[in-house]
């Protein structure tokens, strides 16, 4: 709880600190997600990495991975509606406007993936169910592989 | 509740709406005795293509009907819409309001509060575009079947802005909005999969404490303010549901082999025939394997190279809206000799066709194998041509969460079962016995 408040606090009051979490940012960050959601936060500790894993009522998973320096290198959903990417990637939401055509895989009404130098994104599904992953390959742990973020 | 067609208030059946008062799935909509309809013309004429923006803006491998849409109680008040996506990955009609041209989408029903404000309905979906417009009620005519007083979502249909709950971020300035032919890469969309749950959202829908969700479906938006989301039981939903035939069960997808080299648009035609088992033209054959789908409308579990994928981690489905094989990724499949295209980003371009088989299993462990070859996309978009067998493209970015997405190509050739789960909604025909236990409904080939 405390940490809770203490994150919504920064959020709140300091200007470098984004209103949304959170991939890239510091651990503390995932409180906001977590408020937004209205949901349930269960840490899972592994020998390099930690996971948070934010659940709701009804069905929505949201994992958070934090690296040993306290970092978010990656976030991971599954949800009956698109969850807001805003709030998941924070900062790196603008590569999904930003990333080029060959760094882009549309494919229409069902799914989009990015890959630019330093972020990996991917999302899809069908309606009633997405399901979607994105990381930051420079903030990934070294002995961490990327099949984690799921 | 007021509605704009006063006697369509009477039919009751659907329109219980945003006023905390649910009444989901008590009507249904079927009017199957025992004694049994007359026969109904139960099969729809589909096409492969690009569809409506043809060659130089559609896509390949698109299927797609024609719907009849009329004005609530009315068999002459219709307009004939061509071009619509035949989705198994969607639940629901969806109809641009730009192609409600002798009808216009005012005829129809309106769907509205106690305040008289619309009910409008923002579906986001995986490449962050959205539908956004108003949910009206039409008769909807596919085939001989009549879907009576069925809420349809009529796209680009309201003045009111997009609520911001509803928007992910849009992949580029301009993108984002299905609300032209051109975005939306077809005239309208009839969504017939959503196997346990008929309605585009369900019992998430009628509770208000998801109201706060992100991509939250459900607005009305009362003038001079912003939109609020509202719970209701109004949903789009799979025509079936409101068939005055007992054609409800499921459809059934038949389409022709496609040559390797691929076929010009529009000269691939086959099926779409709503009922499974309850007319001679859709028996259920027992030839055929029932996959039962889990929670998530998945198939359950896939295994290729030795590698297990499951639900929900890996999206594994047939799916008649996505155009190709969306498989895994390039570098997963690099051993194999699958390689990036150059020029079509997310499409495969390996030197040769390669062949692959992955066992797939249901729900009540029936397994099967899918086979299917990838070949050159450059090659095959170079030939023109706009049904093509051997597509392939980028499932994710790597094996934890890759999708296995069957697309169309996998239907060529075959008959494909997409089955609701039994007791999906009230008075829906009883199933094959053969997928009683489909809880999730199911695919059966």
């Amino acid at each position: 709880m405390r940490v809770t408040i203490w994150g919504l606090l920064l959020a709140l009051t300091l200007g470098t600190v984004p209103a949304w979490a959170v991939l890239g940012q510091y651990e503390s960050s995932v409180s906001v997600d977590q408020q937004y959601l209205v949901s349930k936060d269960s840490v899972q500790a592994f020998p390099s990495y930690k996971v948070h894993l934010l659940t709701t009522a009804k069905g929505t998973v949201v994992r958070e991975y934090i690296s040993p320096q306290g970092l978010v290198f990656g976030v991971a959903w599954q949800a009956p509606f698109m969850p807001n990417m805003q709030q998941l990637l924070g900062s790196y939401a603008t590569n999904l406007q930003t990333a080029t055509r060959a760094q882009t895989q549309v494919r229409h009404l069902r799914g989009l993936i990015v890959r630019t130098n330093d972020f990996v994104f991917s999302n899809s599904g069908h309606l009633r169910f997405w399901r979607g992953s994105a990381y930051v390959p420079s903030l990934v742990p070294n002995n961490v592989s990327v099949e984690v973020v799921r | 509740m007021i509605f704009k067609d006063g006697s369509r208030a009477a039919l009751g059946c659907f329109l219980a709406v945003l006023t905390g008062l649910i009444l989901l799935g008590s009507c249904g909509g079927s009017s199957s005795s025992s004694s049994g309809p007359p026969a109904q013309n139960n099969t729809a004429s589909v096409t492969v293509g690009f569809g409506a923006l043809g060659p130089s803006g559609g896509y390949v491998n698109g299927i797609w009907t024609t719907v009849t849409v009329c004005a609530p109680g009315s068999t002459t008040n219709c307009q004939t819409i061509d071009n619509v996506l035949v989705d198994t990955g969607s639940a629901g009609l969806r109809v641009l309001n730009s192609a409600l041209t002798t009808i216009p989408a005012s005829s129809l029903g309106a769907v509205t509060d106690s305040n008289g404000d619309q009910l409008e309905e923002c579906v986001q979906y995986g490449d962050t575009s959205y539908t956004w417009g108003p949910i009206m009620l039409a008769n909807v005519e596919l085939a001989g079947e009549t879907a009576s007083s069925l809420p349809i979502q009529v796209i680009g249909g309201t003045s009111a802005t997009v609520p911001s709950q509803c928007l992910s971020t849009p992949v580029l300035p301009g993108y984002g909005n299905d609300d032209t032919v051109q975005t939306l890469g077809a005239n309208g969309i009839l969504g017939v999969g959503a196997y346990g749950y008929p309605y585009d959202c369900g019992s998430f829908c009628t509770d208000p404490s998801d109201l706060t969700a992100a991509g939250y479906p459900y607005y009305v938006c009362p003038s001079g303010q912003a939109c609020s989301a509202v719970e209701t039981t109004t949903q789009a939903a799979n025509p079936i549901v409101a068939f005055s035939s007992s054609d409800n069960n499921g459809v059934l997808i038949t389409l022709p082999s496609v040559p390797a080299t691929g076929a010009a648009d529009g000269t691939i035609s086959g099926s779409l025939i709503f009922g499974i088992g309850t007319q001679s033209d859709n028996a259920f054959a027992s030839s055929v394997t029932v996959y039962g789908l889990d929670e998530y409308g998945n198939i359950p579990e896939a295994t290729y190279n030795g590698v297990e994928y499951t639900s929900p981690n890996n999206t594994i489905i047939l799916d008649t809206g996505s155009n190709a094989f969306y498989f895994l990724d390039a570098s997963t499949l690099a051993p194999q000799g699958i390689i990036e295209c150059a020029d079509e980003p997310g499409f495969y371009c390996p030197a040769s066709t390669i062949p692959f088989s992955v066992a797939v299993a249901g729900s009540a462990s029936t397994s099967g194998t899918i086979a299917f070859s990838i070949a050159n996309a450059d090659t095959l978009f170079a030939s023109g041509n706009a049904a093509i067998n051997d597509l392939g493209g980028d499932g994710g970015t790597s094996p934890s969460t890759d999708n296995l997405d069957f697309g169309l190509p996998f239907f060529f050739g075959r008959t494909v079962y997409v089955g609701m789960a039994p007791g999906a909604f009230t008075g829906e025909t009883t199933p094959p016995s053969a997928a009683l236990s489909a809880a999730y409904g199911y695919y059966a080939f």
